[in-house]
């Protein structure tokens, strides 16, 4: 009997062990991937944008923060963005929505759904944290309204007055 | 009634009684004969007044020294006989006790004798009084004593009834006094103190009050050890205390403890009991003493050894380890550990209690706990690891080197784990803390190395200290000082090791090959520049300086870029023309003036060959951008040197021909700091935490107000973040005054 139990212990253990093995070094090297990201955008001194993981224990999650780039319409607005990394990231495009509600013509302004090609079919490895969120700013001065989640946005994207009115009326500062 | 029984009992008693008094004499002569007995025996053993002695200075105790007097009427054979007679009636007991009651009774006659002598001595305070009471008291024993043949019984009784009474007599005065006779016969042996002794033990007060006696011995030692040793520890006194004790001590106990010795080893096996609580005692007040004395002991190291190693052999008598270790904290805490004291004084006293507590206790656990306060605050001091380091490479000029020329330089020590194959492994020492490692004896670097966790810190630093003094060689002297740097950094490695010294290699190879480019350079094309060439990785971050050098400078130093760009084409000079000197002529109308001045001022005066009036703004303008401080400085040295003139505030005009120096020009010089030309360790430290910086204001940013153990938590994400969270709010505090942050309710945020 004992002989049995210790020649079945180890065997399970050491299944289970590979398993764990496996995915902790795939986590591992997305960790250490992220890691490095968060020092190159600490480092990175670009203006307007910036991202930090929620939690020192976690760090598949972080929060963003994009303000609107001078003389566009959104320039001296705030919005919070938060970032879901895949443990497949980044072979697979983080997951972004808007969580400061943007009247944006590629932004749903009830989900925050963002409709940006890299952030879909064209995203590629090379691109980061800090890619992205520099694409994010731009997109808020040169929307793509040929593919618009807002369709409303887009209709009245070329009457400033009105579409900033429509804007202050849903932005909600931080 | 009496029944026939009780009367026929009482008949019976009566009878025995009767014999037993009467014993065979017919009628009753033997009763008779009895009765003339107990009267003699009675009338011998009444207890007498021996009177009033005439003078109390005067009764010499002499003239009672025998068999005590007694009536000349009575016949000592006739009493003998009356004894005897009531012995043989067996009414010897009765007699005893009628005796006993006598003395009892008349024991006033002796209190009376007491109160007078003590009073003699509340006036005149001499123990002699005293020892004339006792010997007055020891007369009234004798006088009246029983003969010897009536047994000891007897004897042992009446002596037991006397003392009784007198102890109960004596009143508390008298204890004083007696300390003070027998003090004075420790100090100064008089005639009488064999006798003294002697009537001590005949009045059984040598048992009572051999606590008093002992006191007076502890007492007499301790002021000894006071008076003679206080404040001496140049050599051990423990030898010359022992001598001390066997040639004055010791012949004074002799008659209290060894009563009785009939040969010395007698008197000495008598003596070995009382002799090692003596000893003791000595030991102690030793010990106390010393203890007390430590820390001036340990800042008289080495000249205080013999001290030490008394210590150490008293310690080993008496266990007072605990009191030793709480008053050198104490006096640490007190006199070293405070704001006033040089960080250097402290080491020097830390390395001194260093190698005083190795002798007083070899495992070093005395050590550990005194030098875990000395380390804990050394830590806290900014300038400890310059300090150090500084004595390291024997940048001090006053002597007081931490490091004996003698020690061998070894590798530093690194705390090792227990090895369990050690041959040589002793067991910790009893008293030794949780904490305590037994680590063998190391060298005071390895040390004071270890005060912190690593020795990086000292590397760097070290880095900082040679690139200084590098830097501060002048031309002329060269070879020789670095072949001198090169010296001590070839023994730091044997004490840092090879990888950590690779850095000042570096350097030094720097120095020389800056000498060879140079020559090089020359020989191609002569300049008068002679750069120092240093390798920009290898090197700590100098402070870099907007100056340009203006007019023939700026010319020199492209045609040197040049020449040397030629010759190695693969790097690119850098200046750095705030460093260094620069030796200058001036040939002004009426004199010529010949200076070795640090490059601003060299620059400024270039400038004044273009025009000779300038304001302070045009100046600094001139040479790119400088420090107001630092310009006002330099041109104050030009004014110091006759050439510059400060006409109005800021406006300065070149003196071409010498002006009598005037009243002197009111103007308050701002204390030009002395501005390191190197970021030194702290330097680097901020800018590491200028790193940490773009983390917190990340997390702030987008994660909102935070306290400070969420963000130091929250730092853990940024690479190799060492920092305490002390040093953090040291850091965030900073943030605050400088305006970037505010705090509130213990939450900082970031300032929009």
């Amino acid at each position: 009997m004992d002989q049995l139990t210790s020649s079945l212990a180890p065997a399970s253990v050491s299944r289970k062990s590979v398993a764990d093995a496996s995915s902790t070094t795939a986590l591992g090297s997305v960790t250490k991937r992220l890691t490095n990201e968060l020092m190159t955008l600490m480092m990175s001194s670009s203006p307007g944008i910036s991202a930090f993981p929620k939690s020192d224990g976690n760090l598949f999650e972080w929060i963003g923060t994009i303000e609107g780039a001078k003389e566009t319409i959104y320039s001296g607005l705030k919005f919070r963005i938060s970032i879901a990394f895949g443990p497949n990231y980044p072979y697979g495009a983080p997951s972004i929505k808007f969580d400061t509600p943007c009247y944006h013509p590629n932004v749903d302004i009830s989900s925050g759904a963002i409709c940006l090609d890299i952030l879909q079919d064209k995203w590629s490895a090379v691109y980061s944290v800090h890619t992205i969120l520099l694409s994010l700013q731009s997109l808020l001065g040169e929307p793509n309204n040929a593919s618009p989640l807002n369709p409303d946005a887009a209709a009245i994207w070329n009457s400033p007055t009105d579409f900033k009115a429509q804007l202050m009326k849903h932005y909600r500062p931080l | 009634m009496a029944t026939a029984a009780l009367r026929s009992q009482v008949q019976a008693k009566w009878n025995e009684g009767f014999t037993r008094l009467n014993r065979t004499e017919p009628g009753i002569s033997g009763l008779m004969s009895y009765t003339e007995a107990w009267n003699v025996a009675q009338e011998y053993l009444r207890p007498r007044n021996i009177g009033v002695a005439n003078s109390i200075q005067g009764a010499s105790p002499e003239t009672t020294h025998g068999e005590p007097e007694l009536d000349e009427s009575v016949d000592i054979s006739q009493v003998k006989t009356a004894f005897d007679l009531i012995n043989r009636s067996r009414r010897l007991p009765v007699m005893l006790e009628v005796f006993l009651d006598a003395v009892a009774d008349n024991f006033h006659m002796v209190v009376v004798d007491i109160q007078r002598y003590l009073a003699q001595y509340q006036v005149d305070r001499d123990p002699e009084t005293i020892l004339q009471l006792v010997f007055r008291l020891v007369e009234w024993y004798r006088t009246w004593a029983p003969i010897e043949e009536l047994g000891p019984t007897i004897r042992t009784a009446y002596t037991l009834t006397f003392q009784t009474r007198l102890f109960s007599a004596l009143p508390a005065e008298f204890l004083g006094g007696f300390k003070a006779l027998c003090a004075s016969s420790l100090v100064k042996p008089s005639p009488h103190t064999a006798q003294m002794w002697a009537s001590f033990e005949t009045l059984g007060m040598a048992d009572r009050y051999e606590g008093i006696v002992a006191t007076v011995g502890y007492e007499r030692i301790e002021h000894y050890i006071h008076e003679t040793y206080a404040k001496k520890w140049d050599g051990q006194i423990l030898p010359d205390l022992r001598k001390w004790m066997s040639t004055n001590i010791v012949p004074w106990m002799l008659p209290m403890y060894a009563k009785g010795a009939s040969s010395t080893d007698d008197a000495r096996s008598m003596l070995a009991n009382v002799g090692a609580r003596f000893d003791f005692h000595m030991n102690k007040t030793l010990c106390d003493l010393r203890t007390s004395e430590i820390f001036d002991i340990i800042v008289d190291y080495p000249d205080s050894e013999g001290a030490l190693k008394d210590l150490r052999e008293c310690l080993q008598r008496v266990d007072q380890r605990a009191t030793l270790v709480q008053a050198l904290r104490r006096a640490n805490h007190k006199r070293l550990l405070h704001p006033g004291a040089d960080t250097k004084i402290i080491l020097q006293q830390y390395v001194a209690t260093i190698k005083c507590l190795r002798i007083v206790d070899p495992p070093g656990v005395l050590l550990f706990k005194v030098a875990d306060p000395i380390r804990r605050y050394l830590r806290e001091r900014p300038d400890t690891i310059r300090s150090i380091v500084a004595n390291l490479v024997g940048d001090d000029d006053g002597g007081d080197s931490l490091v004996d020329e003698n020690d061998q330089p070894v590798p530093l020590q690194q705390q090792d784990a227990d090895n369990f194959n050690d041959p040589n492994w002793d067991p910790e020492p009893v008293d030794a803390g949780p904490e305590f490692r037994t680590n063998k004896p190391s060298d005071v670097i390895s040390t004071l190395v270890s005060i912190y966790d690593s020795k990086d810190l000292f590397v760097k630093e070290l880095q900082v200290l040679l690139a200084q003094r590098l830097l501060a060689i002048k031309e002329e002297d060269n070879t020789a000082k670095v072949d001198k740097e090169r010296r001590t950094i070839e023994i730091l490695k044997i004490r840092f090791g090879e990888a950590a010294m690779q850095v000042c290699e570096v350097m030094l190879k720097d120095m020389s090959d800056s000498k060879r480019i140079d020559t090089h350079i020359q020989s191609q094309k002569p300049s008068i520049v002679h750069p120092t060439i240093i390798s920009r990785n290898f090197w700590p971050a100098l402070e870099s300086s907007d100056i340009i050098m203006p007019g023939q400078f700026q010319e020199l130093q492209k045609a040197y870029a040049k020449e040397y760009t030629v010759s190695k084409p693969d790097k690119k000079l850098r200046w750095l023309p705030h460093l260094g000197t620069v030796h200058l002529e001036l040939e002004l109308r009426d004199r010529k003036v010949d200076v070795d001045v640090p490059p601003l001022e060299a620059a400024f005066i270039e400038l004044f060959s273009q025009k000779n009036v300038w304001t302070m703004e045009e100046l600094i303008a001139g040479v790119g951008s400088v420090d107001r401080t630092a310009a006002l400085k330099a041109l104050i040295t030009w004014i110091d040197l006759g050439v510059l003139k400060e006409d109005q505030e800021n406006v300065f005009r070149l003196l071409e021909v010498e002006e009598e120096s005037g009243p002197a020009p009111s103007r308050s010089v701002p204390m030009a700091v002395e501005e390191p030309a190197l970021t030194a360790a702290q330097q680097q430290h901020a800018d590491q935490m200028r790193l940490y910086w773009n983390f917190i204001e990340g997390m702030l940013t987008n994660l909102g107000p935070m306290s400070l153990d969420k963000i130091q938590s929250m730092l853990r994400l940024a690479p190799n973040y060492d920092q305490s969270i002390d040093q953090l709010a040291g850091f965030m505090a900073a943030a605050s005054r400088s305006g970037r942050v505010t705090s509130k309710d213990g939450l900082w945020m970031l300032n929009a």
